[in-house]
C-alpha cells in the first residue's frame, strides 16, 4: 500500500507534468517525470513478512506480580531480504514492559535470525496469551508499507499472589472424621506421640520429658503428630459486585489472594482443601490434598472474573451436604447484595461447621475509585457493621478485612483452626 | 534471575568494546556520517546545477550587489566575499562556503544547552545593535554632552548608519541567496526536519516561481527585466548525454535531471538519518545496549545507503531512457516499416514536442512498472547473498 508521502509524490509528479505541458516548460515537466521515476523505480523493491518466529516463555504458569521473560526469535526463511520490517510482538494490555522492547527494526538477509527479548511484569491474575506477531514492511524510502502478521500464539496463567499465612493462626481443631485415608507422620500440633528429641530455648516446659532427663542428663521434650487432616471448604464470592473499586484492588482480587494462600497453606499441610466459586454459577472442585490440587484450585482461581449474582444461600444448600461434618469453612465474600448471607451462615454452623467469614470491605474499595460523601460512607459503614455483627451472632467468626490490611494481619482476628 | 537474562548483560559476551545505540554513538557511526555526507553533496550540487541553469549571469546576486552599488554607491562586504569580478559559477563558490559555515554553526548551536543558546542568541543581537547604532551613540551622545546642548544627530553623524545598514543589507541579500545551502546545512548536521524542509521548499518555489515569470506570456510583459530570466527551450534539440553509447537527452535536460535527482539524494538522506536517529533515541535503555538491536541497526543504515546509491541512480538513468524513448520509438517505426504511415509518424512533429516526449515517457515508465512482475530480481539478489552469505557469529545467549 502507498503511503501518504508516495500519493502525494505520485500526485505531485503528474501535476508538475500536466502544468509543464500547459506552460510549456521542460523543468516541471522533468522534475514531474523524475518523481513518477522515482515511484516506479522503488515499486521493484519488495520486502515480505515470510518469516518464521519462535516465541520462548521463561514459564508457562507465573503468580500475580511476578515477570515474565519473553524471547522472540525471527528467522528470514525465504531467498530474499526482508527490507525494512518493523516486527511488533503484541502483549496482552494487562501486562507492563518491564525491560526491553517488543519491537525491533530489522533488515534480515536470507537464512538470518534476529532475536527480541523483553520482560514483562503480570500485575494481574488470569489467563492470557502472548501473540500474534505484527509486522510491517516499509520502503527504504517510506513509499510503501504493508501491515500483516503471524499468527503466533503463546498461552500462559498468571496466578493469584499467594500470601504467607502463619501457622499460629490457622490450627485444625477439629480432627478428621475419616481418620485412616490419609496417614500423617509428620511432627506438629496433636495428641500422639512422635519422637523424643533435645530441648530447644522456646519449648513449652509442660512437654519437657522429665523421665528421659532423669536418664541421660540432657532436657529432652516430647513431640507430637500432627493431628490427622481437616477438610477445609472455601466459598469465594465472585459475583458482580465483587468488581468494587479499582482494577488492583477489589473484593475479587483480594479474594483470590485469599484463597490461594489459606489453599497454599492448608495443602502444604497435607489437608484436603475444596473450592467453591460462586457469581453467574458454582463452580465446585471437591476436597482433595497434593500438587494438583494446589494447581486445580490456582488455576480455577486464576479464570474468575466478577459475573452473575448467585446468592450465598443457593450454594450452600447445593453444597452442605458435601461437606465432612464439623470441617472448617471459609467464606470469602463482601456480603454485598446478598441478603441470604446470615441464613445460609446459620445452616452451616447449624451443622457443626467453625464458619469464617473473610469479608473485604467494599466500600472502602469503593471510597478508591469515587469520592463518597463523609456522612453517606458513616452510614455506609454502619450498615456493613450491623451486617456483620448479625453473621458474628449467627456463630461465625467474621473478619472485616480493608483494603490496606494484609492477610496475616486480617486472619489474626481469629484464631483456633 | 533479572540480571542475568536481561538483553544488556549480554554485552559483556560479545567480547572486545561493545557498540551501542546511544546518540552519542550513533552520530559517530560511519553509515550515519556518510548519509550526513552524502546528503549535504547533494545539496550543494544541486544548489550549483540550480543557480548554473538558473541564476548566473541572470539574476545572480553579484548582479543584484552591482545594481545597488549603482543607486547608493559601494557596498561594505568584501568583492572576493561575495564573488563580484568572478565569473559564471565562481561567483557563488565563497559565498556557499560561507552558507554552508552559517549552517553548520546554527546546526552546532542546535546541541548546545539552553542556557548557552541564549547566550549566543544574546550576545549575537547585542553585536547586531552595536554594528548598526554603536558609532552614532558614541559620537552623538559625547558630542550632545560636550557642548551640552539636546539635539537631534547631525548629517555627518546620520552617515554613520550608512555603513552598518548597508553591510546588514548586503548579510541579508546573501543570506535570502543561500537561503537552502545555509537551511540544508542545518537541517542535516542539526537534525532538523523542518529546515530540510526550508531548503527543499524555497528551492522548489524559486523553480515554480521562475517557470511562471518565464512563461511567455508573462515573461513579455516584464520587459528588460524580464529578458534577463534564462528560458528553457520548449523545442528539444538533438541527444547528446547518453549512457553505453546511447544518446539520450541533451545536456539542457540531463541539468534538469540532476537537479530533480540531487532534490531527492538529499531529501532522503537528510530525512534518513533523522528518522533512524530518533528511532534509537526512543529505544529504551536495555535495547540500546543489545547487540541484536545494534546489528540490526547496521543492517538498516546498510540497507539505506545501498538503496540511496542504487535507486537514486537508477532513477536518473530511468529518467533520461523515458525521455530518450520517444526517439527510439520513431525509429522503430522509421526503420521497422516502409510503408508512407510510417515515414508520416516518423516525421511527425508532434512525436518529438511536449507531448510526444510525455507520453512517450509515461508509455516507458508503465512498461518499467509492470516488468518488476517478470524479473524476479529480488531472489536474484537473495540468491547471490545467500552464496556469498558472511553473516556473523550468533549472538552467545544465555539460558532462560
Amino acid at each position: 500500500m502507498w503511503t501518504r508521502k508516495a500519493s502525494f509524490t505520485f500526485t505531485g509528479g503528474i501535476a508538475l507534468i500536466l502544468i509543464g505541458m500547459m506552460i510549456t516548460n521542460n523543468q516541471m515537466m522533468i522534475l514531474g517525470l523524475t518523481l513518477i521515476t522515482f515511484i516506479v523505480v522503488n515499486s521493484w523493491v519488495s520486502g515480505h513478512g515470510d518469516i518464521e518466529v519462535q516465541r520462548t516463555l521463561s514459564a508457562d504458569n507465573l503468580y500475580k506480580g511476578d515477570d515474565l521473560y519473553v524471547e522472540l526469535l525471527v528467522t528470514n526463511r525465504s531467498n530474499r531480504r526482508t527490507q525494512l520490517l518493523d516486527v511488533y510482538d503484541n502483549i496482552p494490555h494487562e501486562m507492563k514492559l518491564r525491560s526491553g522492547l517488543n519491537q525491533m527494526r530489522l533488515n534480515l538477509r536470507p537464512g538470518e535470525s534476529a532475536r527480541i527479548r523483553y520482560v514483562l511484569r503480570c500485575p494481574l491474575r488470569g489467563h492470557y496469551s502472548i501473540g500474534p506477531v505484527s509486522l510491517r514492511v516499509r520502503n527504504t524510502f517510506n513509499l510503501g508499507v504493508e501491515d500483516m502478521y503471524v499468527d503466533h500464539h503463546s498461552d500462559i496463567v498468571i496466578f493469584p499472589q499467594i500470601k504467607e499465612v502463619e501457622e499460629a493462626f490457622l490450627r485444625s481443631r477439629t480432627p478428621k472424621m475419616y481418620t485412616g485415608a490419609t496417614t500423617l507422620r509428620t511432627p506438629g500440633q496433636g495428641s500422639e506421640f512422635y519422637s523424643l528429641r533435645e530441648y530447644v530455648p522456646g519449648d513449652p516446659f509442660k512437654n519437657i520429658n522429665w523421665k528421659a532427663f532423669a536418664r541421660t542428663g540432657d532436657l529432652m521434650v516430647n513431640e507430637k503428630c500432627r493431628d490427622a487432616v481437616t477438610d477445609l471448604y472455601i466459598l469465594l464470592d465472585s459475583r458482580d459486585v465483587a468488581r468494587i473499586g479499582t482494577v488492583l484492588k477489589n473484593p475479587l482480587e483480594m479474594g483470590t489472594v485469599s484463597a490461594a494462600s489459606l489453599a497454599a497453606f492448608f495443602l502444604k499441610r497435607r489437608d484436603s482443601v475444596a473450592l467453591g466459586i460462586y457469581g453467574d454459577g458454582l463452580a465446585y472442585l471437591p476436597p482433595d490434598t497434593g500438587d494438583k490440587q494446589y494447581f486445580k484450585i490456582l488455576s480455577s482461581l486464576a479464570g474468575v472474573k466478577p459475573e452473575g449474582s448467585m446468592p450465598l444461600q443457593a450454594v450452600t444448600n447445593s453444597l452442605s451436604g458435601r461437606f465432612s461434618r464439623g470441617s472448617p469453612v471459609f467464606v470469602i465474600s463482601s456480603c454485598e447484595g446478598d441478603g441470604t448471607v446470615p441464613a445460609a451462615v446459620r445452616d452451616l454452623v447449624g451443622r457443626g461447621h467453625e464458619v469464617t467469614v473473610l469479608s473485604p470491605s467494599s466500600i472502602d474499595f469503593e471510597r478508591l475509585v469515587s469520592r463518597i460523601p463523609r456522612m453517606s460512607y458513616e452510614v455506609l459503614k454502619l450498615e456493613r457493621q450491623n451486617r456483620l455483627t448479625t453473621l458474628a451472632g449467627s456463630g461465625a467468626q467474621v473478619i472485616d478485612w480493608m483494603p490496606d490490611m494484609d492477610l496475616s494481619q486480617a486472619i489474626m482476628q481469629v484464631r483456633g483452626y | 534471575m533479572a540480571g542475568e537474562v536481561d538483553p544488556q548483560s549480554d554485552v559483556s559476551l560479545m567480547g572486545g568494546r561493545a557498540r551501542t545505540l546511544h546518540l552519542k554513538a550513533l552520530r559517530k557511526q560511519w553509515q550515519i556520517i556518510t548519509l550526513q555526507i552524502v546528503s549535504t553533496i547533494a545539496l550543494v550540487w544541486m544548489y550549483l546545477e540550480v543557480v548554473s541553469t538558473y541564476v548566473v549571469n541572470s539574476i545572480d546576486h553579484t548582479m543584484l550587489f552591482a545594481s545597488l552599488e549603482q543607486l547608493v554607491g559601494e557596498v561594505p562586504i568584501g568583492d572576493w566575499l561575495i564573488g563580484s569580478g568572478r565569473t559564471g559559477l565562481a561567483r557563488f563558490y565563497v559565498p556557499i562556503v560561507l552558507g554552508l559555515s552559517l549552517g553548520g554553526s546554527m546546526a552546532l548551536l542546535a546541541f548546545q544547552s539552553p542556557r548557552v543558546q541564549q547566550r549566543i542568541k544574546l550576545g549575537f543581537i547585542i553585536t547586531l545593535m552595536v554594528l548598526l547604532v554603536g558609532r552614532l551613540i558614541l559620537t552623538w551622545i559625547p558630542s550632545m554632552l560636550f557642548s551640552w546642548d539636546l539635539r537631534p544627530p547631525s548629517e555627518s553623524e546620520l552617515k554613520t548608519l550608512e555603513w552598518p545598514l548597508l553591510m546588514i543589507l548586503s548579510l541579508v541579500i546573501l543570506f535570502i541567496y543561500l537561503l537552502p545551502v545555509i537551511m540544508g546545512t542545518r537541517g542535516i548536521w542539526g537534525l532538523s526536519r523542518r529546515s530540510i524542509g526550508w531548503a527543499i521548499g524555497f528551492t522548489l518555489l524559486f523553480l515554480a516561481i521562475h517557470a511562471i515569470l518565464t512563461f511567455p506570456l508573462i515573461k513579455s510583459q516584464l520587459g528588460d527585466w524580464g529578458s534577463n530570466l534564462i528560458s528553457l527551450e520548449s523545442q528539444v534539440s538533438d541527444p547528446t548525454v547518453g549512457f553505453l553509447g546511447f544518446d539520450l537527452v541533451t545536456p539542457e535536460q540531463f541539468s534538469l535531471i540532476m537537479i530533480a535527482v540531487l532534490i531527492m539524494v538529499f531529501q532522503e538522506s537528510g530525512f534518513g538519518v533523522i528518522r533512524y536517529l530518533e528511532y534509537a533515541y526512543r529505544l529504551p535503555e536495555s535495547c540500546k545496549r543489545d547487540p541484536e538491536y545494534v546489528r540490526q541497526m547496521d543492517n538498516v543504515l546498510n540497507g539505506h545507503l545501498r538503496h540511496t546509491a542504487g535507486f537514486l541512480t537508477v532513477t536518473g538513468l530511468v529518467t533520461m531512457i523515458a525521455l530518450g524513448f520517444h526517439s527510439v520509438l520513431l525509429e522503430v517505426v522509421r526503420n521497422s516499416t516502409g510503408s508512407q504511415w510510417a515515414a508520416q509518424v516518423s516525421e511527425s512533429i508532434e512525436l518529438s514536442l511536449t507531448y510526444g516526449l510525455v507520453i512517450s515517457a509515461l508509455l516507458f515508465l508503465s512498461l518499467v512498472a509492470i516488468l518488476r512482475f517478470f524479473v524476479p530480481w529480488q531472489r536474484v539478489w537473495g540468491l547471490i547473498e545467500s552464496m556469498t552469505n558472511n553473516q556473523p557469529e550468533p549472538v552467545k545467549e544465555k539460558e532462560f
